[in-house]
């Protein structure tokens, strides 16, 4: 008979307590508070008598135009996701296979020297692109293509130019990654058993660098949801999204439980994306029929 | 079916100025089990992948059957290649790695699903139709992709050292069904390895490569038993080197190879006399034995030295020998139980017929 050894931490443990510390205090204690903010009839600190409701909830259920609000956050992060895979991939694409390292590192320099510049310059530089008397317009017009300017701006089509401008990087980076470790030979062999390279990169490339297409579109589609910026001043307040939704319902109308709720929606829905991911991922990988 | 190769004086450069291939020429008969042998970064895989279509040469051409294909992508050349490391598609089944091919080629549904039933049944892997890749073994891998290339019937069977990855064993049992699978298909077939032994075994002819170029082509017994250079004598299998400049000796001719060491060159030799030269001798051409041989001393092909170690090899004993004259030689004896083994430190007197001697280009 052995003595049962007791538990030992492990010293090599205590360095993830910073991290820990930090995402208990600045992450999950805040996210916490809003859930619970949410159900709440009032704030406790100020207010002594709140009960637990649903009504913040309950709102946004019935009337149509919080709903409608969601609706075209979600559909201006869709499109993003979308623009911003169709734009990145081929770039990521060129970046993985390149062989010139020269090559390589302006091409990364380029993906990355946007995201040095602020979010605010950056969307007022397409505001003089954008706008009626904006650079764009006066182009088409002095060559005679139109005679009124486009209504590029003030709208959804504004608002998803900016943001897929300010986050393809996060597109590319991310398929760089996996599409660099697909192995080229593979793609040859698919080639050298007859099929076009176009055939070959819908056979081949395409589907095994499908977990980078995921999580690419995921980390877009989760940072184009939350944007705040880009949506105001490319949007004029005339398109509104949950993220400005937000801000007016805690700064104009001090209702703090029903912005909580609507911040907890937005939650939802990266959440909920997440899962989609890890499970299709799953499917995808064939894991599932490893034993 | 199979199909005639020809390298006529091709050349790879690459960007930096790198020669990888040079004025490479070489006329692939066939149905002919063809290697080209050389050490890494000799050029003999950027040989293959111009051969499929992977890389385009820089100067020169490649024709299949009298047709120029140097400019034709890999996707129309039917040529099927197994490669270093399978690159079997990990996303696919077995069954489907095997069907990709006919399914290029668009062949209806059944006909696919027999034709892949019979390549899995050819490489003696029929019931794994539904496993991924990544569920084989190593051989088994090397079985899926060789069925993937032979499926789709191709004129020209590129192999870049497809049983490298194996072990010694499976390696050559792989062998022998390669070889039998070549010669039942009646494939040409384009062989790279830096394995020589592999090489002298499999092919019907080699082509030895070194920086880029082909040193010599010929038979395994060509290779082998009349190295051109001094390269080829000294890659493939063990040998004796040595230079010396040519002198006239009783019956002919000789090479003075150092230290009163006098080596008798064949009659056909042709060479002036002065003129430096190398000559290969292989261990195995040699005698070892304790007799002195007194009265052929001085003839050229015997000498007298002392054994320095002796390394059992199973079927045979190679020793490292001293000769009196100070050159140290490899001589290897079968293991035929004749006689026992020389122990180092004991004297002796090799033997070998001028015949037996090859002059080499340096």
């Amino acid at each position: 008979m052995r003595a049962a050894s007791a538990p030992r931490i492990n010293s090599m443990a205590l360095l993830i307590l910073p991290s820990t510390l930090l995402f208990a205090l600045f992450f999950f204690l805040p996210i916490g508070l809003m859930a619970v903010m949410s159900a709440l009839t009032g704030n406790p600190v100020v207010m002594p008598n709140v009960a637990i409701t649903a009504k913040h909830y309950a709102r946004m259920g019935h009337d149509g135009y919080y709903l409608e609000v969601i609706w075209t956050t979600i559909r201006i992060g869709l499109w993003t996701t979308l623009a911003s895979l169709l734009v990145g991939y081929p770039l990521a694409h060129w970046m993985a296979r390149i062989r010139s390292r020269t090559g390589h590192a302006l091409l990364l320099m380029a993906v990355l020297a946007p995201m040095l510049t602020g979010i605010v310059v950056r969307t007022f530089a397409w505001m003089t692109l954008l706008s009626d008397k904006g650079v764009i317009n006066q182009i088409l017009i002095s060559l005679g293509l139109i005679t009124t300017p486009l209504q590029l701006m003030y709208n959804e089509t504004g608002i998803i130019i900016g943001l897929v401008h300010i986050y393809v990087p996060f597109m590319v980076l991310t398929l760089t990654g996996v599409i660099g470790r697909i192995d080229e030979r593979l793609e040859q062999a698919a080639e050298n058993l007859g099929a076009s390279p176009w055939r070959a990169f819908i056979e081949v490339t395409l589907p095994l660098s499908l977990p980078g297409i995921l999580a690419g579109s995921l980390l877009v589609f989760a940072l184009a949801i939350s944007a705040y910026v880009t949506p105001i001043l490319l949007g004029g307040f005339q398109i509104m999204t949950l993220p400005i939704l937000i801000y007016q319902q805690i700064s104009a109308n001090f209702n703090v439980g029903f912005a909580a709720a609507l911040g907890m929606v937005l939650l939802v829905i990266s959440l909920s994306l997440v899962i989609a991911y890890n499970h299709v991922l799953g499917l995808v990988s064939g894991q599932r029929e490893l034993q | 079916m199979s199909a005639a190769i020809e390298i006529a004086s091709v050349s790879k450069i690459y960007d930096g100025g790198v020669r990888a291939v040079d004025s490479v020429a070489m006329d692939i008969r066939p149905g002919e089990f063809f290697s080209l042998l050389g050490p890494s970064g000799c050029g003999k895989t950027t040989t293959l992948r111009m051969i499929a279509g992977f890389d385009s040469p820089s100067a020169g051409e490649i024709r299949v059957d009298g047709a120029d294909i140097t400019h034709v992508p890999a996707h129309k050349r039917d040529m099927a290649m197994v490669f270093q490391n399978y690159a079997l598609f990990p996303h696919r089944t077995v069954a489907e790695n095997v069907a990709f091919g006919l399914r290029m080629r668009k062949i209806d549904k059944t006909t696919i699903a027999a034709k892949v039933k019979s390549a899995l049944a050819m490489v003696e892997l029929s019931g794994m139709d539904d496993r991924r890749p990544a569920q084989l073994s190593g051989g088994q891998q090397q079985r899926v992709a060789l069925a993937r290339a032979i499926v789709i019937s191709p004129r020209v069977l590129l192999c870049d050292e497809p049983l490298g990855a194996l072990d010694k064993k499976l390696r050559q049992q792989m062998q022998f069904e390669l070889k039998q699978l070549q010669k039942n298909l009646g494939v040409t077939l384009v062989f790279v390895t830096h394995d020589q032994e592999e090489a002298l075994a499999m092919s019907d002819r080699i082509a030895v490569m070194n920086a880029g170029r082909v040193e010599q082509i010929g038979t395994p017994a060509e290779i082998y038993d009349q190295p051109r250079t001094r390269f080829v004598a000294d890659f493939i299998g063990d040998t004796n080197i040595f230079r010396g400049q040519r002198v006239a000796i009783d019956h002919g001719s000789g090479i003075a190879v150092g230290n009163g060491l006098v080596l008798a060159l064949p009659v056909t030799a042709a060479a002036a006399d002065g003129d430096v030269l190398a000559v290969a001798l292989r261990p195995e051409k040699m005698t070892v034995s304790t007799t002195d041989a007194g009265e052929t001393q001085g003839k050229g092909s015997s000498a007298r030295g002392t054994v320095e170690s002796t390394n059992f090899l199973g079927g045979a004993v190679l020793y490292r020998i001293v000769l009196e004259s100070g050159q140290r030689v490899l001589a290897q004896q079968p293991n035929s139980g004749a006689a026992p083994l020389h122990r180092p430190g004991q004297a002796i007197t090799l033997g070998w017929r001028p015949a037996d001697l090859v002059i080499l280009e340096d």
